[in-house]
């Protein structure tokens, strides 16, 4: 019964937008299957399976060889669709119904422990009828599931938090505590669950807690009426925001989202490991660029954040480093009540008796956030204005007498962010989504002028609203003047705001020029294409940064 | 006179038109002479100055546009003479009284297929079979990834649906012609029997089917100030146009649902923003297409409203049939 269980908790998490009843929707499914098979859930669940049995292309290839469809009818059903497991799927249906159901009781654990590994020891052969054997002897309602497990792309709207939050709330216990169980090498098993829901928290549990983050605020000019000499100033970093935590010997990396991250950054973990002292920093975790002193742009950090394990070479190729801004908890003593500035002047100590006596180096992973002092608010803002030099968003503003409160408190802490560069462009080119946007047009190019002429300068997927889309899909469709494959060609006649953090030279590029995050801020209907921006624009930013 | 080389049949400012006879199929714009097929909005417009349908789909039209108009009606089968041109409506199995419309002109038949499905609806009369020489088609759901299910199991899944959440009010869209009435007719038979409320555009359609014979459940007409308690665990049917914006916070503890063939795709399903898509469809998938074509044993086809390339691509590979396009 359980696979069939487990598609219909898929179903029914994929049809139910709110948080609330999914969590209602995992318990009372954890509540009412076997401990090896909840375990598997999780496991699935959680995105630990990432494991691509075979590709989406090899699927409908060998649908095609099977059941005889053109290749093209395949691929222009993929099109409506933007998923090969759905695809296949729908082109199962009604076709394998003669055959009898032996697998119809087939348990999640036994599809995932021998049906599916029993597949990569075969030849491409024996591979493919079995395949085959197993489409025609599993019922209809879990192709879905069993496709898309086999093409590792099995997902669904289901983040660890929820689980996190579904185990906390079927056994009653705080959710930090499910998160750490959650955390390092889960391996489903029955031992793994029931470790999970076990109700006896152990010591080490208690102790790798987080404090709640205090958060800054969007900057208010009131501030411009007080003393320079009353605030810290700081960078803002375009990092992920974390607690790194020591206690009794143990280190732990909380995210601002409360994800334990210590598999992503493995040697983080080992070097702060080496120090003697037990402690808790509030700090940032970056891509850093150790030739000039500055950080990465956020994408590379997400090819860490993103990848299940980090092995040495991608530890190498993505060098990462941790900056503290705050100490909070030093040898078990909660120093959050004392003043920011004094907190800062124990950061400052026990850093430079850390990089003394610890044994391994750790200052090519770790170090404390420097400080800026601005001579007065216009000095302030001339740094402000500096920040992209160095890959910074703007300044972090703090009350040297704040002491670390939870959440966003008003009036202690402020982001003061450099404005995005923006340009109008015209929309000349859509191509279809795939995924959730199948069958919508939604990455689109945008051009500036040269002359008489629009040269395609960015592409840009983010902005709009489903609203905007569908309005803007539309258009597409009929405005269209020649089709390349899935990719449209359009007249011109949208102008849109795009947004960007950066732009630099590009010889890869027709246009010369190459802009970091595009994004559309703004659909411009009340601009008309001679409206828009041309190149020379586009060059006039670029000398005005460097 | 037509030469021999000319279509009986052609596309003409986005609709069907028959020369000979001065006779448009359900234009979008009024004109002298205008079949109509069946009684959707879409397939009607006001200011012709002559319609032509089937008895059925005049008495639906009239109740949903008034009876200021002028309609001539004839029964399934019976046939008609415009300039010389032979003319008969056939049950197309799509709502009650929808049609497909033959032609027989110099010994030519032409059969345009109207909006149809081969699927069991107990609400309307049976797709029947006819023969033709050349054939226009409807293709909305024209790629094998569209495949229905029998009616039936989608009732009981509605039905599944409604009695697992006893503490809600089930709000189902589907469109008030057609679609709504082959529902009440199928969920009368499923283990559901609490209360079914209709909103009035639906009400009006029920009532007409009922007038024509036709067996589905009583339902109650909704009222904007009924009570929260009483509409706990019942089916409310209201049409899609109202599941975006205000009228929904008429309700308190809702589920929503559509029910149409589009929902078979996750993407759209997931994107329409309801609770649930439930796949049930008044057109022909994609086998029903294919197999009319071969039962009607047309020579020549032609396919509009949707993915025509592709059924275009697929029978020119497969079968020995000519599938043609209209010039633009």
């Amino acid at each position: 019964m359980s696979l069939k269980k487990f598609s219909e908790l898929f179903g029914n998490l994929d049809s139910i937008n709110s948080t609330n009843k999914k969590i209602e929707v995992l318990k009372s499914y954890f509540l009412s299957n076997e401990p090896i098979n909840n375990s598997w859930a999780i496991y699935l669940l959680t995105g630990k399976i990432n494991k691509r049995f075979i590709s989406g292309r090899y699927l409908k290839n060998l649908f095609s060889q099977i059941y005889e469809y053109p290749q093209w009818l395949i691929d222009t059903c993929y099109l409506k669709v933007g998923d090969s497991a759905e695809v296949i799927t729908l082109l199962l249906k009604n076709k394998t119904t003669s055959r009898n159901k032996e697998l119809s009781n087939i348990s999640l654990n036994e599809l995932l422990t021998k049906k599916i590994p029993t597949l990569s020891k075969l030849n491409e052969e024996e591979k493919n009828l079995e395949i085959k054997n197993l489409w025609e002897t599993l019922p209809e309602e879990n192709h879905l599931i069993f496709n898309k497990i086999l093409t590792g792309t099995f997902r669904v709207g289901v983040s660890i938090g929820l689980i996190t939050k579904s185990i906390s709330k079927l056994i009653n216990i705080d959710e930090e505590i499910i998160s750490h169980r959650l955390m390092g090498n889960f391996k489903p098993s029955i031992d793994s669950y029931e470790f999970l829901i076990n109700k006896n928290i152990n010591l080490e549990e208690l102790n790798s807690k987080p404090f709640p983050f205090l958060l800054a605020n969007s900057f208010e000019d009131k501030i411009f009426k007080h003393s320079i000499d009353e605030f810290q100033f700081e960078w803002k970093y375009d990092g992920i925001r974390m607690q790194l935590i020591k206690r009794s010997g143990n280190v732990s990396l909380w995210t601002r989202g409360q994800e334990l991250v210590n598999e992503s950054f493995p040697e983080l973990v080992e070097k702060m490991s080496y120090i003697k002292d037990d402690f808790v920093l509030d700090g940032e975790l970056l891509v850093w660029n150790f030739k000039k002193q500055i950080a990465f742009d956020f994408s590379l950090l997400q090819k860490r954040i993103n990848r299940k394990s980090s092995p040495r070479s991608i530890q190498i190729k993505y060098p990462i480093i941790f900056i503290a801004y705050d100490l909070l908890e030093i040898n078990g003593r909660d120093i959050r009540e004392i003043k920011l500035e004094n907190r800062r002047i124990e950061l400052e100590k026990y850093f430079s008796k850390w990089q003394n006596k610890t044994k391994n180096n750790i200052s090519d992973i770790f170090k404390i956030c420097d400080l800026i002092y601005p001579k007065d608010w216009s000095d302030a803002l001339t740094y402000k204005e500096k920040s992209r030099e160095n890959n910074t968003e703007g300044l972090i503003i703090k009350k040297k007498e704040s002491l670390y409160a939870s959440g966003r408190k008003k009036g202690i802490w402020w982001k003061y962010k450099v404005d995005p560069m923006q340009l109008d462009a015209v929309l000349i080119y859509a191509k279809g989504g795939s995924g959730r946007r199948a069958g919508l047009y939604t990455d689109y190019s945008f051009a500036l002028w040269k002359d008489q002429e629009l040269i395609k300068f960015a592409s840009a997927y983010s902005g709009l609203t489903n609203i905007e889309i569908k309005e803007l899909d539309k258009w597409i469709r009929k405005n269209t003047i020649e089709k390349f494959g899935p990719v449209r060609s359009l007249k011109p006649e949208m102008v849109f705001e795009i947004s960007f953090e950066k732009i630099q030279i590009s010889k890869r590029h027709k246009s010369g020029i190459a802009v970091r995050f595009p994004r559309i801020t703004k659909w411009r209907k009340d601009k008309k294409i001679n409206d828009a921006d041309c190149l020379e624009h586009a060059y006039e930013l670029m000398k005005k940064i460097s | 006179m037509r030469t021999k080389k000319e279509n009986l049949i052609k596309y003409k400012d986005g609709n069907l038109y028959c020369e000979l006879a001065d006779i448009w199929i359900d234009p979008s714009k009024p004109v002298k002479r205008a079949l109509i097929t069946h009684a959707h909005f879409d397939h009607f417009t006001f200011g012709c100055e002559e319609y032509i349908s089937t008895k059925e789909t005049a008495i639906l039209l009239k109740e949903r546009v008034g009876d200021n108009i002028e309609i001539k009606t004839f029964d399934y089968g019976e046939e008609f003479k415009i300039n010389g041109i032979n003319i008969s409506f056939h049950p197309s199995g799509h709502i009650l009284g929808s049609s497909q419309i033959r032609f027989i002109f110099a010994e030519e038949k032409w059969l345009i297929s109207g909006d149809f499905k081969l699927q069991k609806d107990e609400t309307c009369k049976q797709y029947e079979i006819v023969k033709t020489d050349y054939l226009i088609s409807e293709c909305t759901f024209g790629l094998p990834i569209f495949k229905w299910d029998e009616s039936y199991k989608i009732a009981n899944d509605i039905s599944e649906w409604i009695t697992n959440s006893p503490e809600k009010t089930s709000l189902l869209f589907c469109y008030s012609l057609g679609k709504a009435q082959r529902l009440l007719n199928e969920i009368s038979k499923t283990n559901f029997n609490g209360n079914i409320y209709s909103h009035g555009s639906i009400y009006k359609m029920n009532n007409c089917y009922k007038e024509l014979g036709i067996d589905i459940k009583d339902t109650k007409k909704i009222e904007n100030k009924k009570k929260i308690d009483e509409l706990k665990g019942s089916l409310i049917l209201l049409p899609p146009s109202l599941s975006k914006g205000s009228y929904l916070k008429n309700f308190k503890n809702i589920q929503t649902a559509f029910a149409s063939g589009w929902m078979s795709i996750r993407a759209l399903r997931k994107r329409s923003g309801y609770d649930k898509g439930f796949v049930i469809s008044d057109h022909a998938d994609w086998d029903g297409i294919l197999d009319v074509v071969k039962k009607s044993e047309a020579k020549n086809v032609f396919f509009h409203h949707g993915d025509s390339d592709v059924l275009s691509k697929y029978l020119s590979e497969r079968e020995s049939i000519n599938v043609l396009f209209f010039g633009k």
